[in-house]
């Protein structure tokens, strides 16, 4: 028994002991949407220089922001702008955030596939969401409830849907609120009178994204602005990255033909278009 | 009266032990059961690929034998896609045509050909050409052949002889061929449905041999597991729709054949051949990857094990460990044996019952505002979350636990024992790590079971502290680190591939459930030891 003891005593001690190899860090916290663009180029840039040792934490843009403005992260990833209280922060304790918009997302609202609705306007989509439309039938489809249902109020995409859709309007208290993406599409994809919103990427089969007035979401329409509700995905760093420095490549990597890949093959719009 | 009451006091606990038990099975079960998918599969050659290509394991000699193998049986489906193109793709075909007349305008240059005859032949290049690019974008298929009669007039000519011009004949035959299948109405139609097809076709076998390597791993494999294959394949014989049905006003779901959409044209052969030689594109085999518990992962946890995750989780609960036990021991020694009661430990014990209360995720903010930002900066550390500052952060949520169950235990410990112990001369110190500290000992051990689990599957106090989605393996307590626990919710939230691998995500859950099982049964079989002897000598 001591020897077992004895043993976890030292591998412990040899973890503490161990000195840090000379390597570049990189950490990035932030938003679950933007994560996976992070994760895609700390993949990438893996095999590109494997040297630097980098790290993606996903809790939230609002989390990121204050990692950023505490120096506890290189690059905040964040699927919002910075609110002005986060700017008074940072500049408070000395940081600068800079953004660097690195992709597009369109915010879809989706339904069943079995819902023979495909197209809504803004107002109707508001109208849902206050409670003034409950039942299908009003909307010209099959005599069934709505089952409404948004994102929780912390996330980024809901920050979106109210400015664009809302338009300060306060949602109805029937309206069901779910945690992620992934959670919003299986509620969509499993109920057949739900509504809901999703980023672009998540629009797949199982879900059937929605003509948003007159516009339908694709990649030509979110880049080009026609779709009304899109929005820039962003990181941030303090102060512009010394050039050539591994949080300047990280966050210029979208400019390059491997960083729009990565993009795309993560469900967003590219800026770039090799 | 008393005995059926009794009685029923039995059936009824028994009752709830065994609704327990079932819960335990529903709920457990088919978690097990899929999780186990992520060891036990059947893996395609893609499989083998990928773990060669990534990991570095496998022998390389076999999967390369393999890989020739499965080529070969592939072979037959891109020519058949590429012949299909052949009548449809006209910026393709077009691209081609032109690609031909400026391969053979260098040509003659290099040749030195003479002036006059060098401008006749581009001339007539061009018109080829043209007539080519004429016919590839025609929809009407007398246009089309007589384009392509113009064109195989000059097939026998001597000039074009083993030149690159002798493409183009080639060229208009394969576009003369396929053309006849095609109904022309539907040319933009099968455009469209050609390229859903070929994504799947992609998902099925992998990217395109001949292009570029993609970017992210998830993209440079086909279907690398036997159960994905078959699901790719029936969305490949079958397109899902939803139709309009009369008096209701539901859409209803409903698969048509693929076969049937591309009957009569080129492409129709591809769904029988697939349908034949799967097995021999894929080679599907019966796979143990217990490598998923050592292996390092693709990011969003696609391809790959779980190793960086459960080294973190042992890492986090241990060290965790380490800071609780002195520390929770020695306040229940306190709290039992050096203090009398009085209000002050009255507030203090109601302090550490309230503690048990509050929710984790208030543990983690405290963590992340004390040990992160204050605590570990005063020492010199760094300013970062890091395996230090999550398992202190752990080591303050469990404190009551080991407190409570510590302070039981030291109770039990018959006061005679101490009594005689005192009564030899010993101080109360000696007493107390001598006499009452190992009689309490299976009780401590009790309590350290309780916050071992419940350490290692917290997931609100790491989330600021020192859990991270990906990044390598830490190599110092400074370090933040992947856990099971985080990585779970990770695969829940973030990416969008988790759902293309519930395996995965059912194995990190399941493994995490094994895990707290395994230090359970490791403690509980050093309580019983300590018994034993505590018993016995």
């Amino acid at each position: 028994m001591k020897s077992i003891t004895v043993k976890i005593l030292i591998t412990f001690a040899l973890l503490v002991s161990t000195n840090v190899i000379a390597q570049e860090k990189l950490h990035i916290e932030g938003s679950t949407t933007v994560g996976p663009v992070a994760d895609g180029f700390a993949e990438a840039f893996k095999s590109m220089y494997p040297d630097t040792a980098i790290t993606v934490n996903k809790s939230g843009s609002g989390t990121g922001a204050t990692a950023l403005i505490d120096g506890r992260c290189d690059i905040a990833t964040m699927s919002r702008f910075m609110k002005d209280t986060e700017f008074k922060d940072a500049v408070a304790k000395g940081v600068f955030p800079v953004a660097h918009a690195i992709a597009m997302d369109g915010i879809c609202v989706v339904v069943h596939p079995s819902n023979p609705i495909n197209a809504l306007t803004t107002e109707q989509v508001r109208d849902i969401y206050i409670g003034k439309i409950t039942n299908w039938k009003q909307l010209g489809g099959p005599d069934t409830q709505i089952v409404v249902i948004s994102r929780d109020t912390e996330s980024g995409t809901y920050d979106t849907f109210e400015t664009f859709i809302m338009k300060s309007q306060k949602m109805a208290s029937n309206v069901e609120y779910v945690n992620s993406n992934p959670q919003m599409f299986a509620r969509v994809q499993s109920t057949s009178g739900a509504v809901g919103y999703v980023g672009f990427g998540f629009v797949k089969t199982g879900v059937k994204a929605l003509t948003v007035n007159g516009v339908k979401p694709s990649v030509q329409t979110i880049i080009s602005g026609q779709y009304s509700l899109s929005r820039p995905l962003y990181m941030f760093t303090n102060g512009y990255p010394k050039l050539g420095s591994m949080t300047h490549k990280f966050v210029t990597f979208h400019l390059t033909e491997k960083g729009q890949e990565v993009i795309e093959d993560k469900g967003f719009v590219a800026l770039t278009n090799y | 009266m008393r005995i059926t009451l009794d009685k029923f006091f039995t059936v009824l606990t028994g009752l709830a032990v065994m609704c327990m038990i079932a819960a335990l099975f529903v709920i457990l079960g088919p978690m097990i059961y899929r999780g186990l998918g992520a060891i036990f599969f059947r893996g395609t050659v893609e499989f083998r690929k990928m773990q060669l290509a990534e990991f570095e394991h496998g022998n390389i000699e076999k999967i390369k034998q393999e890989d020739i193998q499965t080529k070969q049986a592939r072979q037959a489906v891109y020519n058949i896609i590429d012949k299909f193109r052949n009548g449809i793709d006209a910026e393709k075909l077009t691209d081609q045509a032109k690609q031909i007349d400026r391969t053979f305008g260098k040509e003659l240059q290099l040749q030195d050909t003479e002036r006059e005859r060098y401008q006749e032949l581009r001339g007539l290049s061009r018109d080829i050409r043209d007539k080519l690019i004429e016919a590839f974008s025609s929809t009407d298929i007398e246009q089309i052949k007589k384009h392509i009669d113009f064109v195989l007039r000059y097939e026998s000519d001597e000039r074009f002889r083993k030149t690159s011009a002798a493409q183009y004949f080639k060229l208009a035959h394969e576009f003369a061929q396929a053309s006849e299948k095609i109904d022309f109405e539907k040319k933009d139609l099968y455009a469209g449905e050609l390229n859903e097809l070929e994504d799947i076709i992609v998902k099925l076998l992998g990217p395109d041999p001949n292009g570029n390597k993609p970017v992210l791993a998830q993209k440079r494999y086909g279907a690398a597991r036997w159960d994905q294959a078959q699901k790719l394949m029936h969305e490949l014989f079958w397109k899902e729709q939803w139709i309009e049905q009369e008096n209701s006003k539901t859409l209803v779901r409903i698969e048509t054949s693929r076969a049937e959409q591309f009957a009569g044209t080129e492409l129709e052969p591809l769904f029988a051949y697939i349908k034949d030689n799967s097995k021999k594109m894929l080679n599907p085999q019966i796979t143990f990857y217990w490598r998923y518990f050592l292996d390092d992962s693709t990011p969003g946890h696609y391809f790959g094990g779980i190793g960086p995750e459960i080294l973190g989780t042992l890492f986090l609960t241990l060290l965790s460990m380490v800071f609780v036990i002195p520390f929770g021991v020695i306040s229940a020694a306190y709290l039992t044996e050096c203090s009398s009661e009085g209000p002050v430990i009255r507030v203090i014990r109601m302090c550490i019952n309230t503690l048990a209360g509050v929710p984790s995720i208030v543990f983690g903010l405290f963590g992340m505002a004390f040990f992160v930002l204050f605590f570990i900066p005063f020492f010199g550390g760094p300013s970062q979350g890091c395996i230090l500052a999550g398992s202190l952060t752990l080591a303050v949520l469990t404190l009551p636990v080991m407190i409570r169950s510590s302070e039981e235990a030291i109770r039990t410990v018959p006061q005679t024992y101490k009594e005689a112990s005192l009564a030899l001369g010993a101080s109360k110190f000696v007493t107390f790590v001598k006499v009452t500290l190992p009689a309490a000992l299976p009780g401590i051990l009790t309590g350290i079971i309780l916050s071992l689990s419940r350490v290692a599957g917290e997931t609100a106090p790491i989330l600021f502290t020192a859990g991270i989605a990906i990044g390598p393996v830490p190599d110092s307590i400074f370090q933040k680190t992947r856990t099971l626990s985080y990585g779970s919710w990770d695969m829940a939230v973030s990416d969008k591939l988790a759902a293309e691998v519930p395996h995965n995500q059912y194995g990190m859950v399941v493994t995490l459930v094994l895990l707290i099982l395994c230090l359970n049964a490791l403690a509980i079989m050093l309580r019983s030891r300590v018994f034993k002897k505590l018993k016995g000598h």
